[in-house]
């Protein structure tokens, strides 16, 4: 079901393209299932009509945006994922000029893996209503507070208005008093140094260096990475302890002073580690420098 | 048979001051444990923290990062940049439950032989106390 954010986002999309005010549209469409949207790239006006806008346009764009650098380039954005674009720009790799932001105010977005878990069987279609989402599954429709299903991001998040944008969709949103964003790490630091090695053991001990975490990562724009091991590297295939140890802690000191906090690499990670913890971490030590 | 722990310590020597300063150590005969291989960088600010990671990766139980003393930096500013990075990844260290003091920075200039010479048995000692870094599951 078409949104009134969605209806003016395509509206605007279609209008920009027409006019010849950029080059592409980046928003996102439908995947392959009503929990899931995929980046999407709108060349004309009528691959316009195929963006959409729901509670669960989690990913970053600004990862997509990067590949379409140096092209003029319309995107539609979160407050998370203009922090991430600021950044870029700050890091010069993403032009000002070239782009135009449609910002979108953010309630936050639900979490596909709790709706999934709590729909009885395959969701068919969700909507809002109001505080409500509704969630079908074959015929039968049932309603959930919409609070109690945001991600974890979404609780600490500042950003439900972008803080930069070239125009603004969506009603003005409050600002709701935020949870400790540090909780994690302020847990982590409570323990003795054999307790975090023992915590991170546990975890990074189920890292198969896949290497999603680096890829998804909007900051990680290094057209070669000294950090990830080639395919046929003997390390990376032992997987040894030491191995997936260093690899974390090399991307969090690459990402020191970059990351944003977007939490794409753990929404992403196959095994579910906590690398939000990791960002986090950083981030206090890149405020406290 | 002796089975006293033996630490590797990995050791990344700035050209201009620490690594002189190994020299004069042993131009002057200071006496300093062998558990120090040495590698010589051009300034201490050439050192990305993901070489420390490496290192621990590849067996060292611990590092010792050493330069020019603050000001003294041929490149004028690349210590303090050294400063920086390595004060943070010790924090990053910590957080992984890594000891920090398997991480060391020193300043030793090129006359300081038995400074590097105090700061080599120092860090070694240390280590000696900690035991081996142990990663494997």
């Amino acid at each position: 079901m078409a949104t009134l954010i969605e209806d003016q986002l395509r509206a605007r999309a279609r209008t920009l393209l027409a006019e010849g005010t950029v080059d592409l549209f980046v928003g996102y469409r439908q995947g392959s299932n009503p929990l899931r949207v995929v980046p999407f790239v709108a060349r004309t006006p009528a691959e316009a009509e195929r963006l959409v806008w729901n509670v669960v346009c989690v990913p970053n764009l600004a990862g997509t945006l990067l590949k379409h650098a140096g092209r003029r380039v319309g995107v539609t954005l979160k407050g998370c994922d203009v922090r991430s674009v600021v950044q870029l720009i700050t890091q010069h790799q993403l032009e000002r000029e070239r782009l135009h932001i449609i910002g979108v105010t953010c309630r936050g977005m639900a979490d596909t893996d709790q709706l999934a878990a709590i729909a009885e069987g395959p969701v068919s279609d969700i909507t809002e209503d109001g505080d409500e989402l509704l969630l079908s599954v074959g015929a039968e429709m049932s309603r959930h507070p919409q609070d109690n299903l945001f991600l974890a991001k979404c609780a600490i998040c500042t950003s439900q208005t972008p803080e930069l944008y070239d125009e603004l969709v969506g009603g003005a949103v409050p600002v709701a008093p935020v949870a400790d964003r540090r909780a994690g790490v302020h847990f982590l630091d409570a323990l003795d140094a054999p307790g975090r090695l023992a915590f991170w053991s546990e975890q990074l001990s189920k890292c198969t260096l896949c290497y999603a975490c680096q890829a998804v990562c909007p900051l990680c724009y290094c057209k070669q990475c000294p950090i990830t091991l080639p395919r046929d590297d003997p390390r990376k295939q032992a997987r040894e302890l030491t191995s997936v140890f260093s690899y974390h802690m090399m991307r969090a000191s690459h990402l020191t002073g970059r990351c944003t906090g977007c939490d794409e690499c753990e929404r992403v990670c196959p095994e579910n580690i906590p690398l939000s913890l990791i960002c986090r971490k950083i981030e206090q030590d890149g405020s406290s420098r | 048979m002796d089975t006293t722990f033996e630490p590797k310590i990995l050791g990344m020597l700035c050209s201009w001051c620490a690594y002189a300063g190994a020299d004069t150590a042993g131009v002057s005969r200071a006496q300093y444990p062998p558990n120090i291989r040495i590698v010589r960088v051009m300034c201490s600010g050439r050192i990305d923290p993901l070489f420390i990671a490496r290192a621990f990766e590849n067996g060292a139980d611990g590092v010792l990062v050493a330069g020019c003393h603050s000001g003294d930096c041929h490149y004028i500013s690349g210590n303090d940049y050294a400063n920086d990075r390595i004060t943070s990844f010790g924090s990053l260290l910590d957080f992984f439950g890594i000891d920090q003091r398997r991480l060391k920075l020193a300043w030793v200039s090129a006359s300081e032989g038995t400074r590097f010479a105090a700061v080599v048995s120092e860090m070694t000692e240390e280590l000696r106390a900690l035991g081996p870094l142990k990663l494997k599951v």
